[in-house]
């Protein structure tokens, strides 16, 4: 599960990128790079559920 | 920006005054850190403070440099959609080329040579009494060689993040004035990584996942920390918004005094969530509060009014005190330096305020917002996985960790053979349940 969040994480960054690049409009783009940040946050959990786990395996 | 700055004598003398007062939030972090951590650690936590202060100097000015340069100085640049992407600086090593004077450039080099001290000493609280003094110095060299000094090329190097106003019309491009995101969001999110590696403290959490509360050892370092912390913060911001944001010496009045209240406004919080949350003020939180709101205070102190930064200030405070809370209860995750909430999440929501409030106080920068939250989700989207894959391999490389009679025993006496308090040698694993 935490190399999905980790991968989710870098997916995230990527759609932000890409939104810079390949839309111009204000709000397209910012609907892209919310959504891009939206992907950071679920890779960031996912990370965070991964982790409780092994420690509770600990 | 810097072009139109005046730099004259005067402009460098003040410049150079501030950056000379950066190594007191230095020696107020390491005490803050020493504070928060067991008795039986204290004198590995100064010990490995001033080291990573020398490994972080040397690996910087050696090669760390060179990586950053600064903006209108050689690098490398993609094009990509037809627009230049400048992603790493091609300067010399050991800071050949660089005419050491009193240009903004060398003047550059010096500040960071202390604060990529700050950005690598930030894990050292969050992971306080069981990380290995090599495998810290492995971890610092690595910081202050690739990870700081790349975030710090596309921040103020001239990189792809501060012309996002030039090239993509959004506002001024990331601003980060005095290293909100720089040096701090790096350090923390490089802290959240090294505790997911090392993992919680022997004895932190029972078999049912409850936390025990294990106080710092001297909660008079960490005020007095804090205070420290406080001088060497308000030159840290002079000096950044000197040189990277384009403030003239006038305009370091309101940098000093934005910065101060927005780190009264925070502790203040934080003393007042502890009141309501646990029925006294917790004097650790609300060091972490008073901390956090120096953090928050350097995305763009010289860019919003004193009224915001209060404002920031009291949000901070917030954040500070129930990300403590949510982080050790419900994550697990046993940071007793605190940097994850007071450096990461205050600075990322440093950044996230100087969007929204320093473009009004501009005259309105449309597109700010935008560029900062860029800015964060390349901090969580790229410099996250970067540092934790590169502790990781390291990790396996040096082991992080050292072993549980060693942690037992105290990484005083397990590494340096002899304590910081010999005449008051106690042990106590009794920890009382919070």
């Amino acid at each position: 599960m935490k190399p999905i969040g980790f991968l989710l994480l870098l997916a995230g960054w990527f759609l932000t990128l890409a939104a810079l690049e390949m839309l111009s409009a204000v709000t397209p783009r910012s609907i892209f790079v919310l959504a891009g940040v939206a992907i950071e946050i679920l890779g960031l959990a996912l990370v965070f559920r991964a982790n409780l786990q092994t420690e509770a395996k600990d | 920006m810097l072009q139109s700055l005046f730099w004259s004598e005067i402009s460098a003398a003040i410049c150079l005054l501030s950056i000379l007062l950066v190594p007191l939030a230095v020696a107020g972090l390491a005490l803050t850190n020493n504070g928060l951590g067991k008795t039986r650690s204290a004198a590995h936590a100064m010990l490995a403070s001033m080291c990573v202060v020398a490994v972080a100097a040397l690996v910087y000015i050696a090669i760390g440099f060179s990586w950053e340069g600064f903006a209108g100085r050689s690098a490398h640049v993609a094009i990509i959609g037809g627009k230049p992407w400048d992603w790493i600086a091609a300067q010399p090593f050991f800071l050949r080329g660089l005419e050491l004077n009193n240009s903004p450039a060398s003047l550059a080099a010096l500040l960071q040579m202390f604060t990529v001290g700050i950005a690598a000493m930030i894990p050292l609280g969050a992971v306080a009494d069981r990380w290995r003094l090599g495998a810290i110095c492995a971890s610092t060299a690595v910081m202050s060689g690739w990870t700081y000094p790349l975030f710090a090329h596309w921040v103020w190097g001239g990189g792809w993040l501060s012309q996002l106003g030039a090239i993509y019309g959004l506002g001024h491009g990331f601003i980060d004035t005095g290293g909100a995101g720089t040096i701090h969001a790096v350090g923390g999110l490089t802290a959240l990584a090294v505790v997911w590696i090392i993992g919680p403290r022997s004895g932190k959490y029972s078999d049912d996942g409850m936390p025990a509360g294990i106080p710092g050892h001297n909660l008079v370092h960490v005020v007095f920390g804090c205070i420290l912390a406080w001088v060497g913060w308000i030159g840290l911001n002079n000096a950044g918004a000197m040189l990277f944001g384009g403030t003239p010496p006038a305009g370091l009045v309101l940098v000093g005094i934005n910065t101060t209240l927005c780190a009264a406004g925070s502790a203040l919080v934080a003393v007042i969530v502890t009141k309501i949350r646990f029925g006294r003020p917790d004097a650790s939180i609300s060091a972490n509060g008073w901390m956090g709101g120096l953090v928050a205070s350097s995305a763009a102190t010289a860019l919003i009014s004193p009224a915001v930064a209060i404002m920031i200030g009291l949000v901070t405070g917030i954040l500070v005190a129930l990300s403590v809370e949510c982080l050790e209860m419900y994550l697990r995750l046993d940071d007793p330096g605190g940097a994850v909430p007071s450096h990461a999440v205050a600075g990322l929501w440093g950044l996230l305020a100087a969007g929204i409030f320093a473009s009004i106080r501009t005259g309105g920068a449309p597109g700010q917002w935008l560029a900062q939250l860029i800015g964060i989700a390349t901090l969580i989207g790229f410099v996250l996985p970067m540092t934790y894959g590169l502790n990781w391999v390291l990790n396996r490389l040096i082991p992080y960790r050292v072993d549980s009679g060693g942690e037992r025993q105290g990484m005083d006496l397990h590494e340096l053979g002899a304590g910081a308090y010999p005449e008051f040698m106690v042990h106590s694993d009794d920890f009382i349940q919070r």
